[in-house]
């Protein structure tokens, strides 16, 4: 405290030089000289050596509440001619202009999600999991016993993985408010892993054997969890560094549009590579619209579900799946004397873009809904405060 | 009586602040009831749990300000509507500039003083009408409606009609306001009964209407009724939580500090600004949510006492505008001056929170039945931020002065020549001026020691302060030691010790060991130490801070702080004069029991809670299936002012209840009407049993000498038929 001004010493400057100069260990601030008893102004040395304190002020109350702590009181108040601290501290603040605040730079603030990186590693797991668990399959082909145990296994670990790479870093959702939706995801990705051969199979009246699984595109999902948290990470990164910048929330949200829309093409083109290249090592035809849509919906209603709207996404979610659930469930009613024609739309559907054409619309669909409904959701700035939860 | 205490982060947690100042007071106070109703200030704190609970604690509700759950409520379109035009006004208030001279409008208008009475009489009314806020409602007003009807030039009818008492004066309002509101009310007496009182759920519109033609008042209802009706919100729809998170109230903040007429640190807010004060406001503003206005919760009680102001003082603005429960606020350190020295950020966001901080302390004030600051210190500050003179009453806070009795009233054995210090080691007690003055003082007085006796602060202030004092003394006293000789080998005439050690073992041996007590601060609230050292009947010399010169009023030396030489000459003065030292000693210790015992504190709180019960009485009002009022439906004695079926168990214990310092004369003619029909107080208090109330007030009536053959006299007690005869009675009155 003993940097911090000389209002008292003001009126006696033996007292002041009473003060041996070369004890004080915590001295910052260049001395003031005390301004002579009797000068015409006291209050200029006193507004002298609280400059910073005054400049910084919101009303004058602060300032009063500030010079209290600086030992000043009505006493000494006195002396610089006001009846107490409030009046003088009036005074200086009508005296001192405000100055503009340098701003903080905004560093930390940026830094605050991936100050633990950790996060960047736990987003490879999925993938990594599922690739091992691919390759077990294929060593295991001959036994069909340990090869059955190699696939739940492989199951099991992936969704361990999954929940361990979700649990931190960007896609963290602070709330754990995103429980409804877990059972559409799952349905979702099983339905990619198995609803195309099922339904094609239906359509030719089957299935009589076992029909080919799209293991391409569920591995390239799998592996597309970390560009997913990567992408949602320099979302978040560059989001909040547009939140420092902007001076209103229309400036913000102008900004913060094209961002999003980049980063989601920048996912979809990884997610594309990511699923040719299974395509290409599995040696399988790729079901590039259901399984590029759904990326997108998966990764759109996780960052509404952590950024503060957790209902939409489930809404979307649970309609993608139902469309889905809906569209093998009506080839099969269809098998009903009478009920033929309730399988029209969905043969026409296949007959024109083939059986992927199902899960790309609908997924489609509900990520083009939820896509609109992000644009103005992550557009506001209350999505990228900081959680009420972390500190 | 039943009391509502309300804390924050304070008193039944074991890291309460104020703690053991409420729990003297409900120890105290053991003839009323009390419910506490605390705000939590972090988990660890609600994890390291309660301190014992004494009897009369009814009940302990507790909620946490450091999170809010989303409770998921989603509110209708119309509520958002609602909501939105609420928080945009309150916003509003906030970015507003403060007109000049109306923070400070009230301490200086005191010419108001012969309207008080009437001030206090349209109150009551008021009060007496809001109840039927306790209905259902239907057809609840928008909020500017309520705001033109009290704008209407037809108000200062309703206030002329509230001179008269009672239920009459009820219906005339009822009347009156059917005026305001137009005919269609009238065909509906219920609607109307409840529009009415959501019209007079600001009091203050209504009762003051000539007080409201200065600034202040316009000034601080443009802040209290958007709060009220965001509160009216969360008790008709539920929870804030949500709607004060959202994306709108963002928007809101930025139209408010946009707008022309704002601010001007307003308008340079950024929207990382408007995020935090969005989420400052939330977190404050959650007692909006909380369930503690019903009806059988903080609308049971006869007073709120705040045991500080700000967020704890929140929910009593609440109960007083959904109850009309009186509000007691007690500060023992202002909320607001702390909100200063310690809010953190941008300009515009310090500039906003501090304008909400300040209108909300306004708002506290001016709804305040009576304000107690600790000291004169925390009083001034009330009264600039715009508390009323009149209501304002300094309470000293009390301590334990048994346990200096023993040195206070021992002659003194101290060493002649030390000078004691006793304290916590922080920055703000500078003890590196006390070094310097006690290197002056060893000039003059080469005998003279200094023991500094204390623990460093919490935190890693307190132990840097220690270490630079430590590294000082060590420099300013190593030659002198070695030179002199006259101290004891290796004993250096400062000295740093925590109270526990070998030296010293208690507090009160601290001070017993100096012959003058020692007090450097250049910040100081209410100074503890100096007042123990008054105790101990020690001479003092302290510094001219905080409350030092109220607390010690003359009978100690007092020097400007930051000034070494000052403090060492005074020092000297007194090392050099024992008669002095006695004589101010012991005009200190008498000083200190006069005005700083717990006793005092808890008689002067009981004193205040009668007046306050005695001056605004909480007037429920009970109605019918029709929704009419029920004349006579509470009888007269749920107003007497303290327990009267069941004798305080202490007061027994005690000795004789005339002995006790609750008033006995009108106790017993309340027992009496007890004694005789004892089935009325079965019915009205479905809680007492009835033979512990005539068990216990029998000795009473045979004790107590004239009332009683009078009461006797007189049979057939009138409220108990009335209350026989309303079926409604057991179910609102019993409290």
């Amino acid at each position: 405290m003993n940097e911090l001004g000389h209002a008292d010493d003001l009126g006696e400057p033996d007292a002041a030089r009473a003060w041996p100069e070369a004890d004080e260990p915590v001295t910052t601030r260049p001395r003031t000289p005390p301004a002579r008893p009797g000068a015409a102004d006291p209050v200029k040395a006193l507004m002298h050596s609280h400059r910073e304190l005054c400049e910084r002020a919101v009303d004058p109350l602060e300032i009063a509440a500030r010079l209290e702590t600086h030992g000043l009181t009505d006493h000494a108040a006195a002396r610089f001619r006001h009846r107490d601290v409030f009046s003088l501290a009036e005074e200086l603040y009508a005296r001192v202009p405000r100055v503009e605040e340098t701003r903080m730079p905004e560093g930390e603030a940026v830094d605050a999600p991936g100050a633990h990186t950790g996060w960047a590693v736990f987003a490879l797991l999925p993938g990594a999991l599922c690739v091992a668990a691919m390759a077990g399959v294929h060593l295991t082909e001959d036994r069909p016993r340990l090869m059955a145990a190699v696939v739940a296994a492989g199951v099991l670990a992936v969704l361990l993985g999954l929940r361990a790479a979700l649990r931190r870093g960007p896609l963290r959702d602070p709330s754990n408010r995103t429980g409804g939706s877990h059972a559409w995801m799952c349905w979702l990705v099983v339905y990619a892993l198995l609803g195309d051969g099922l339904l094609s199979a239906a359509l030719e009246g089957g299935p009589d054997e076992p029909w080919p699984l799209a293991t391409a595109s569920v591995s390239a999902l799998a592996l597309a969890c970390a560009p997913a948290i990567w992408c949602a990470h320099l979302f978040a990164v560059r989001a909040r560094r547009r939140l420092a910048a902007s001076r209103g929330l229309k400036e913000f949200a102008g900004s913060v549009r094209p961002l999003l829309l980049s980063v989601l093409a920048l996912f979809l083109g990884a997610l594309g590579v990511l699923l040719a290249v299974c395509g290409a090592v599995l040696d399988e035809p790729v079901a590039y619209a259901g399984a590029g849509s759904l990326g997108v919906l998966l990764l759109l209603a996780r960052l509404l579900a952590v950024r503060g709207s957790p209902k939409a996404p489930v809404i979307a979610l649970g309609a993608a799946g139902m469309v889905e659930a809906t569209a093998l469930a009506v080839v099969f009613a269809g098998r009903l004397p009478g009920c033929s024609f309730v399988t029209v739309p969905v043969e026409t559907v296949v007959a024109v873009w083939g059986p992927g054409a199902v899960p790309g619309l609908a997924c489609g669909s509900a990520a083009l809904a939820l896509l609109i409904h992000a644009t103005r959701i992550l557009t506001g700035a209350s999505a990228h405060a900081t959680p009420p939860g972390s500190p | 009586m039943r009391i509502g205490l309300l804390t924050e982060g304070g008193y039944p947690y074991v890291s309460g602040d104020a703690r053991l100042w409420c729990d003297r007071l409900v120890r105290g106070l053991g003839q009323y009831e009390f419910d506490v109703y605390a705000l939590s200030r972090s988990e660890r704190q609600e994890n390291e749990g309660w301190i014992p609970m004494p009897p009369q604690v009814n009940r302990v509700r507790t909620a946490p300000l450091w999170t809010a759950e989303d409770d998921g409520i989603v509110h209708g379109r119309r509520t958002r509507r609602r909501f939105a035009e609420a928080y945009g006004e309150l916003a509003a208030a906030i970015c507003a500039p403060t007109p000049p001279g109306a923070m400070g409008a009230m301490g200086a208008a005191d010419p108001r003083g012969p309207q008080r009475a009437d001030d206090w009489e349209a109150v009551d009314v008021s009060e007496a009408s809001e109840v039927s806020g306790a209905l259902e409602m239907s057809g609840v007003p928008e909020v500017s409606e309520v705001l033109e009807a009290s704008d209407t030039p037809d108000t200062p009818d309703t206030s002329e009609a509230s001179e008269a008492s009672g239920t009459s004066a009820f219906l005339e309002a009822l009347a009156a306001s059917d005026g305001v509101m137009g005919s269609e009310t009238a065909r509906h007496p219920r609607a109307a009964a409840a529009r009415h009182s959501e019209t007079t759920g600001h009091p203050d519109v209504v009762a003051f209407p000539e007080a409201s033609a200065g600034t202040f008042d316009s000034e601080a209802d443009r802040f209290a009724a958007p709060l009220y009706a965001l509160a009216d919100i969360a008790r008709d729809e539920g929870g804030l939580v949500g709607a004060l998170r959202s994306e709108a109230v963002v928007r809101t903040l930025e139209r408010a500090c946009r707008a022309p007429g704002a601010l001007r640190a307003a308008r340079e807010a950024r929207v990382p600004d408007l995020l935090t004060v969005a989420a400052h406001l939330e977190c404050v503003l959650r007692p909006l949510s909380l369930d503690w206005y019903e009806d059988d919760r903080l609308g049971s009680v006869d007073l709120c006492h705040a045991a500080a102001g700000g967020t704890a003082a929140l929910p009593g603005l609440l109960a007083r505008h959904f109850s009309g429960v009186p509000l007691l606020v007690t500060e023992y350190g202002v909320p607001l001056r702390a909100h200063y020295l310690t809010a953190a950020g941008s300009v515009p966001v310090r500039a906003l929170l501090a304008s909400f901080h300040g209108r909300l302390a306004a708002e506290v004030y001016r709804q305040a039945a009576c304000v107690t600051p600790g000291n004169a210190h925390a009083r001034r500050w009330q009264e600039r931020c715009g508390a009323d003179r009149a209501k304002i009453r300094t309470v000293h806070p009390g301590m334990e002065a048994s346990r200096f009795t023993a040195v206070g009233e021992a002659r003194e054995s101290a060493d002649p020549y030390t000078l004691v210090w006793v304290g916590r080691i922080e920055p703000a007690k500078d003890l590196i001026t006390l070094l310097h003055a006690f290197a002056e003082v060893r000039r003059s007085e080469p005998r003279a020691r200094l023991r500094i006796v204390g623990a460093p602060a919490d935190g890693p202030d307190g132990a840097v302060c220690l270490a630079q004092c430590e590294a000082l003394a060590a420099r300013l006293f190593r030659e002198e030691e070695v030179t002199e000789g006259a101290t004891a080998v290796g004993d250096s005439p400062v000295s740093f010790e925590e109270v526990g050690g070998r030296e010293v073992p208690g507090l009160a041996d601290a001070y017993a060991a100096g012959s003058v007590v020692v007090l450097s601060s250049v910040v100081e609230g209410f100074p503890v130490s100096l007042v123990e050292a008054m105790f101990c009947g020690r001479a003092t010399v302290s510094t001219d801070v905080g409350a030092v010169v109220e607390v010690i009023g003359g009978t100690g030396l007092v020097v400007p702080p930051r000034e070494p030489r000052a403090l060492a000459e005074a020092c000297v003065a007194l090392l050099r004069d024992p008669g002095r030292r006695a004589r101010l000693g012991a005009a200190a210790r008498a000083r200190a029991l006069e005005l700083f015992t717990v006793e005092q504190n808890i008689a002067a709180f009981r004193d205040i809670y009668l007046g306050i019960v005695s001056r605004f009485p909480v007037r429920r009002l009970v109605v019918d299936e029709a929704g009419e009022p029920l004349p006579f439906g509470v009888p007269a004695e749920v107003h007497v002012p303290w327990r009267w079926t069941r004798q305080s168990r202490s007061a027994l214990r005690v000795g004789p209840r005339w002995a006790v310092g609750v008033p006995v004369r009108a106790t017993v003619s309340a027992d009496a009407w007890t004694t005789l029909s004892p089935e009325a107080a079965a019915s009205g208090r479905e809680a007492t049993p009835v033979a512990t109330a005539t068990a216990t007030s029998s000795p009473e009536a045979t004790a107590a000498p004239a009332p009683t053959p009078v009461s006797a006299a007189a049979p057939a007690p009138l409220p108990t038929s009335a209350s026989t005869s309303t079926p409604a009675w057991t179910g609102k009155a019993g409290r």
